[in-house]
């Protein structure tokens, strides 16, 4: 009985955390993810007081964005107004920055690092050669047979200290009611959010490391309370008041309220222009020379723009797994890892098999590989193993100083050099398709139907009409050296891998014979005999595409050719837009590929602000600086509204995690963020702590963010989602899913309908289902309901 | 009045704006320095080489090939660490600050080897201390770094308090204020001084090396920037190399040298051992480098001072590339069992067989071991080095019989040839010095030690340490950093 409401306790409690992604696979998701079920404001509060965290952006971003134009004049002060605020802005920057943070003693420093300390050994994957031992007895267990040598807890016998997590909690919490067991669990689960997530992680995932050597919630809090008590530290928190003014919260939610209500109205009044000036077209137009679909991503949008603009291409959006759910096993390392969204659970598992005809390739390759791997092993265990550390470092540290030299002075000569050199294992493989589920071991394999409709859902979500002789996708992923953040620039659609498997396996599926033919048969699609799918990447960081076409057939081997030449001069301009420079800027970026003392390689997905559901005509002409994620749909191909409900229910939340990722961890870089890169230090292989240690860091850091300390890059403001769409299909959608409505509700992004059917109107949703047309009138509207708002937000408050 | 106020704000723009462009070209100005003093330092040493003019200031100042030898190795440190600085700080407010102490930190070990009036010399050891602790401490807002940097500068003042009692204990007894004059003084005065002395620089010693039981500030050193850790692992833990060859004569007569051997042997297998079961990545190289340090130490005592010298010299390559590449060590794997350790009758000849070959090859090379002495001790280390590199080697299932012939001595003969040939090149610069090579004869404690690496060793490859839970807890909490260095602090909004 009391084991049960202590583990309804910590369920409840749990919800404090979110989840620490293990820097291989950085997944950039919602740090208050257990909150989305309330308002974003109730839930920035809970974890103002829960985790002692920054909520909005500090009053220098505000700053920076109020000089910078980003929060429009007239805007701001019609809201102030609203609220009774009647003052100028400038006072009210002023009075914002009268808040100060203040640096005070951890009450419980012993308690935490103490935690920290067997926390780190045992969620360890590898970085120690000695592990710790009795791990595979989980957590608490391994804990208690080792604690009675730890002289900090000062624990004698092996017998004071009850045998599992359970016992323990339930004798360190006699006395105290159900509602102080949530309380008490909230508070010590919020004291090291970062571990406490990442063992969230590992529970959720259940990787091999946990099956190996499992840890569990209740087992960190039964080593916790029990070292707690043993240190006599407080087991029931008292809670501190919030000393913090109610009148800045107020002011800064208002900001931030503007400052999103200033970009919306940017993209709405660019992308009114735009409706007026261009008319969907119907067939009859020039089938394009190629046509390219790339991630939704932010940007994709830049790179489209360059590509476009070298000749007569069509370019599409589309989330960067490419409706693949699945995952996909490295030919590198055997290891098998998630290729799709993480909200989308593995249908099918992807593999490489050699073409035809290449196997020497392949055995060669193997060959190699195996080497490498023992090059690393040899090393590890020369450095490792006495007394050859020794003799190692003085045989070796000539050449260490050698790359010392080169390391630092030519990196973007060696980046070309490696690319030159490198036999990627696509030129020879191709990829497979199974089942996730086995038998026997043996992955099962998968029937035509679900082959075809992975196909047509492609074109059906992207309103796809005629079909171009080289039809390229194209997933992206990213390169940098000596960054731990690395996963991070990535795909996020393909759960943090590099996006080009998803599109080479979409491409494999759309030139099968069979299905083309079923796809025609059932007037689906009719693509073309002379039609060619490829796969290809877009490398973020260069901006280069490298496309996969070992297998395209003589036939369209010239076109292929204008493309690659098309595409590269699409990378010198892109390159050139993104740096602002003249010349030279491929050989910039490919210095920032491979500089080990380089901090931002790329932006990845900064600024991202706005997600756009609709055909590229609406956008073609603009430049929308990689703030948007782009989804192509068009609204009259998809009558029952179903590719809509796809595309909301899967891309569009995926996007909310993003920006919520960003949100927070620009707001508090220390707490939801990562940090400093310069003072990094990479723990059990998975993740960084800052400095000596302590907790591990949940989120992306500061260089990913800050174009300096000081100055921004990233803007934090929530997520405006813009879908062409007749408004009533939009309504039924969200009449279907109740959890998107619940999103909207509770503000964790916006969502506005540009809507065909009523002269491209733009109208943004509000609670409720109602919609609030955003002209001129509609803007002042607004800010009355804004002020409905503050007020309950008052409330909430006091 | 308005115009008054423009003209002011003008004036405060423009000086801004100055003040923007000054802390982005300080920090270009002072790499180009650094790298025009590592190119002067080696133009000057490659021209000059094998003979140094031998240069001094009144008792001051003094220049020789040992000097020359340490600039050239220190300017090339901070120079590279500079450079890479350059785009790895870019943005960091305190960027500009973190060039002026790394400068402030060269020109310190720069004036430490060329000083040699005692004032001057103790002055600089103070100033390394004193820069790097505020390397340590560079982001003032931070809470933890703060305590880090005050822990590290207690350590530090602590050894150059014991530098300064021991050097002027000799001075003053001497009646000279040189180092050199100290140095070629000291049969002159009676053992019991001369031991204290002794004693007393060895304390500073391997308080800067951050050798057992004064390892603690090395570990609690991250709050650096990791080019500051690179420059820290690279170019002043080993300020004990050069202390003990400057002062060789010292450890000769008071005979301590045997004291360098044990200390220096224990530490380096201790913390070879807690390195295992590291868990973060800088702490990992930190035991590494405690343990290179031992080492080091311990060549000192088996008197090759001149090998110490080398073995600084190439550890600073090996873990400034380490730290400045700690970046990598994230990966994705699965669990692995410990490797199974067998090995075949016809392997192990030929592992013994490459390993005598690497020995005498070594042997030739450097003469060391040729005859009876304490050479031999290194000798043996070789010997196991190569069979080791042979053992991995001949392990290897998907090498080729050929590749397996042929690798063990390409890489040894690549190895010890490019050692040996650094070994030459430090000896022919130090050759000015006094007793900085005299190997002694083997004693009973050696052979021990000897033994005792021997165990080590075996220990490590069967894997004995994983069944001793109390000895990796005992580990565990010798290498935590200082307490108040983490997680002391929370932030608050007032």
């Amino acid at each position: 009985m009391i084991q049960q409401h202590i583990l309804k306790s910590i369920e409840e409690a749990s919800k404090v955390i979110g989840k620490t992604w293990p820097l291989y696979s950085f997944v950039t998701s919602n740090p208050l993810s257990g909150y989305e079920k309330v308002s974003f404001k109730d839930a920035v509060n809970s974890a103002k007081d829960l985790l002692n965290a920054k909520i909005f952006p500090e009053t220098s971003l505000y700053r920076q964005a109020w000089e910078q134009g980003e929060i429009e004049k007239n805007i701001l002060i019609a809201l102030l107004r609203e609220n009774g605020l009647s003052k100028s802005p400038e006072f009210y920057l002023q009075q914002m920055q009268s808040q100060k943070w203040v640096q005070e003693k951890n009450i419980n420093h012993d308690l935490d690092r103490i935690m920290a300390k067997w926390l780190a050994i045992f969620m360890d994957e590898g970085l120690a050669e000695w592990e710790m031992p009795g791990k595979k007895d989980g957590f608490y267990k391994a804990w208690r047979k080792l604690a009675i040598y730890d002289s900090e807890i000062g624990i004698k016998a092996l017998c004071e200290i009850p045998k599992t997590s359970s016992e323990a909690l339930a004798h360190v919490l006699t006395g105290y009611s159900k509602e102080e067991c949530t309380k008490i669990f909230t508070y010590h689960l919020a004291a090291l959010p970062g571990w406490t997530g990442f063992i969230n992680y590992r529970i959720e995932s259940n990787s091999l490391w946990q099956q190996e050597y499992p840890i569990s919630l209740e087992d960190y809090l039964g080593v916790r309370l029990w070292i707690a008590q043993q240190l006599k530290d407080q087991i029931l928190p008292e809670i501190e008041k919030d000393e913090t003014d109610n009148m800045i919260s107020k002011l800064q939610y208002i900001w931030l309220k503007a400052w999103e209500k200033s970009w919306q109205n940017q993209l709405i009044k660019t992308l009114k222009k735009e409706s007026i000036t261009t008319k969907p077209s119907r067939n009859g137009e020039p089938c394009p020379d190629a046509q390219m679909v790339f991630c939704i991503d932010t940007r994709s949008e830049l790179i489209r723009r360059h590509v476009e603009s070298k000749g007569n291409y069509e370019t599409y959006g589309y989330a960067g797994f490419f409706g693949i759910a699945m995952d996909y096993e490295n030919l590198n390392d055997d290891l098998v890892r998630k290729s799709c969204p993480p909200i989308v659970s593995s249908a099918y598992k992807v593999s490489e098999i050699r073409q035809a005809s290449k196997n020497e390739n392949m055995l060669a390759y193997k060959k190699k590989n195996e080497i490498l791997k023992f090059g690393e092993y040899f090393l590890r265990r020369m450095k490792n193993m006495l007394p050859s550390a020794f003799g190692y470092v003085e045989g070796s540290g000539f050449y260490y100083g050698l790359s010392l030299l080169a390391r630092t002075l030519t990196p973007g000569y060696f980046y070309r050099l490696k690319k030159k050199n490198i036999s990627s294992y696509e030129t020879f493989c191709e990829p497979e398709i199974n089942s996730a589920t086995t038998q026997d071991e043996i992955s099962l394999q998968i029937t035509l139907d679900e082959k075809v409709a992975i196909v047509k859902s492609a074109f059906d979500l992207t309103g796809w009409k005629q079909f171009s002789p080289l039809v390229l996708f194209i997933g992206h992923g990213s390169h940098s050296a000596n960054n731990p953040f690395g996963s991070s620039l990535d795909c996020g659609a393909c759960a943090a891998s590099p996006g080009r498997h998803n599109a080479r396996m979409l491409a494999k599926l759309a030139n099968l014979p069979e299905v083309r033919k079923a796809l025609a048969d059932n007037n689906h699609f009719n693509i073309p005999t002379d039609t060619h799918f490829i796969g290809a990447e877009h490398n973020t960081t260069t901006d280069e595409i490298v496309i996969f076409d070992s297998e395209v057939p003589d036939s369209h081997k010239e076109q292929l050719l204008n493309l690659k030449s098309d595409l590269l001069s699409a990378q010198q301009t892109a390159t050139q837009d993104r740096f602002g420079i003249q010349g030279n800027s491929i050989a910039l970026a490919q210095r920032k590929a491979n500089d080990w003392g380089e901090t931002r390689p790329e932006w990845g997905l900064a600024k991202n602000a706005g997600f756009i559901v609709a055909p590229r005509a609406l956008t073609k002409n603009d430049n929308l600086d990689s703030r948007c994620f782009l989804h192509s749909y068009d609204w009259e191909l998809d009558i029952k509204g179903k590719a809509l409900e796809g595309i909301m229910q899967g891309p569009m939340v995926v996007t909310q995690w993003i920006n919520n990722h960003y949100y927070f961890s620009t707001v508090d870089n220390d707490k939801f963020g990562g940090g400093s890169k310069i003072t990094h230090n990479i723990t059990g292989k998975f993740g960084v702590v800052q400095g000596n240690g302590g907790d591990l860091k949940m989120g992306l850091p500061l260089q990913s963010l800050f174009q300096s300390d000081r100055e921004m890059y990233h803007k934090p403001i929530r997520l405006s989602v813009l879908i062409q769409a007749p408004i009533t299909r939009v309504t039924d959608i969200l009449l279907r899913n109740e959890n998107l409505k619940t999103l909207l509700d509770n503000e964790w992004i916006y969502l506005m309908v540009m809507d065909p059917l009523q002269e491209n109107d733009i109208k943004l949703y509000e609670k409720n289902m109602q919609w609030v047309p955003t002209t001129e009138e509609g803007v002042r509207e607004e800010n009355y309901r804004t002020k409905v708002d503050v007020e309950i937000f008052d409330e909430i408050l006091i | 009045m308005t115009l008054e106020n423009n003209l002011q704000e003008s004036t405060q723009n423009s000086i801004e704006k100055s003040y923007k462009s000054f802390s982005l070209a300080f920090p270009k100005i002072i790499t180009s320095f650094l790298w025009l003093l590592f190119t002067g330092n080696l133009v000057y040493m490659m021209y000059y080489f094998p003979s140094i003019p031998e240069w001094s200031l009144g008792g001051i100042l003094r220049v020789n090939g040992f000097t020359i030898l340490i600039l050239t190795t220190v300017t090339f440190f901070s120079a590279l660490v500079s450079t890479y600085a350059g785009n790895y700080l870019n943005g960091f407010r305190y960027h500009s600050r973190f060039m002026a102490l790394c400068l402030g930190f060269t020109l310190s070990v720069m004036l430490f080897v060329m000083s040699d009036h005692i004032i001057l010399f103790l002055l600089s050891w103070l100033g390394m201390g004193f820069f790097m602790s505020r390397l340590i401490g560079i982001d003032s807002n931070w809470g933890e770094a703060r305590e880090a940097s005050k822990f590290t500068q207690r350590y530090f003042l602590t050894g150059t308090f014991f530098l300064s009692a021991g050097v002027l204990l000799l001075a003053f007894e001497s009646g000279k204020f040189t180092v050199s004059g100290l140095v070629s003084s000291l049969n002159e005065l009676p053992l019991y001084i001369v031991s204290i002395a002794a004693i007393c620089v060895i304390t500073a010693a391997i308080v800067q090396s951050a050798i057992y039981p004064f390892h603690r500030w090395l570990l609690s050193a991250m709050t650096s920037p990791t080019p500051a850790s690179a420059l820290m692992h690279a170019g002043f833990v080993n300020g004990a190399g050069i202390l003990l060859a400057l002062f060789s004569t010292l450890m000769f007569a008071s005979n301590t040298l045997n004291v360098l051997f044990i200390i220096g042997g224990l530490t380096a297998i201790i913390a070879q051992f807690t390195k295992l079961l590291q868990v973060n990545v800088k702490q990992k190289l930190a035991c590494s480098t405690i343990a290179q340090m031992g080492f080091m130490i311990m060549q000192c005592g088996l008197g090759f001072f001149n090998a110490a010298v080398v073995h600084l010299i190439l550890h600073g390559f090996y873990k400034a590339y380490l730290f400045l590449a700690s970046g990598e060590a994230i990966e994705h794997s699965k669990p692995q069992k410990p490797p199974q350790i067998r090995i075949k009758p016809f392997q192990a000849v030929v592992v013994l067989f490459f390993g005598i070959l690497g020995a005498i090859l070594f042997a030739l090379l450097t003469g060391k071991g040729t005859e009876l002495d304490s050479g031999i001790f290194l000798t043996l280390i070789v010997a196991i080095t190569v069979g080791q590199v042979t053992y991995n080697i001949v392990k290897q299932q998907s090498l080729s019989v050929l590749q397996k012939t042929i690798l063990p001595p390409v890489l040894f003969i690549c190895g010890i040839g490019i050692y040996a040939l650094m070994y030459k090149w430090v000896t022919a610069l130090m050759a000015e010095m006094p007793m900085v090579a005299v190997p002694r004869s083997l004693s009973v404690i050696q052979v021990v030690f000897g033994i005792v690496f021997l165990v080590g060793f075996f220990i490590m490859k069967l894997g004995i340490y994983r069944k001793v839970p109390w000895l990796y807890v005992r580990l565990l909490n010798v290498s935590q950093p200082y307490k108040k260095s983490i997680l002391m602090y929370k932030s608050k909004s007032l």
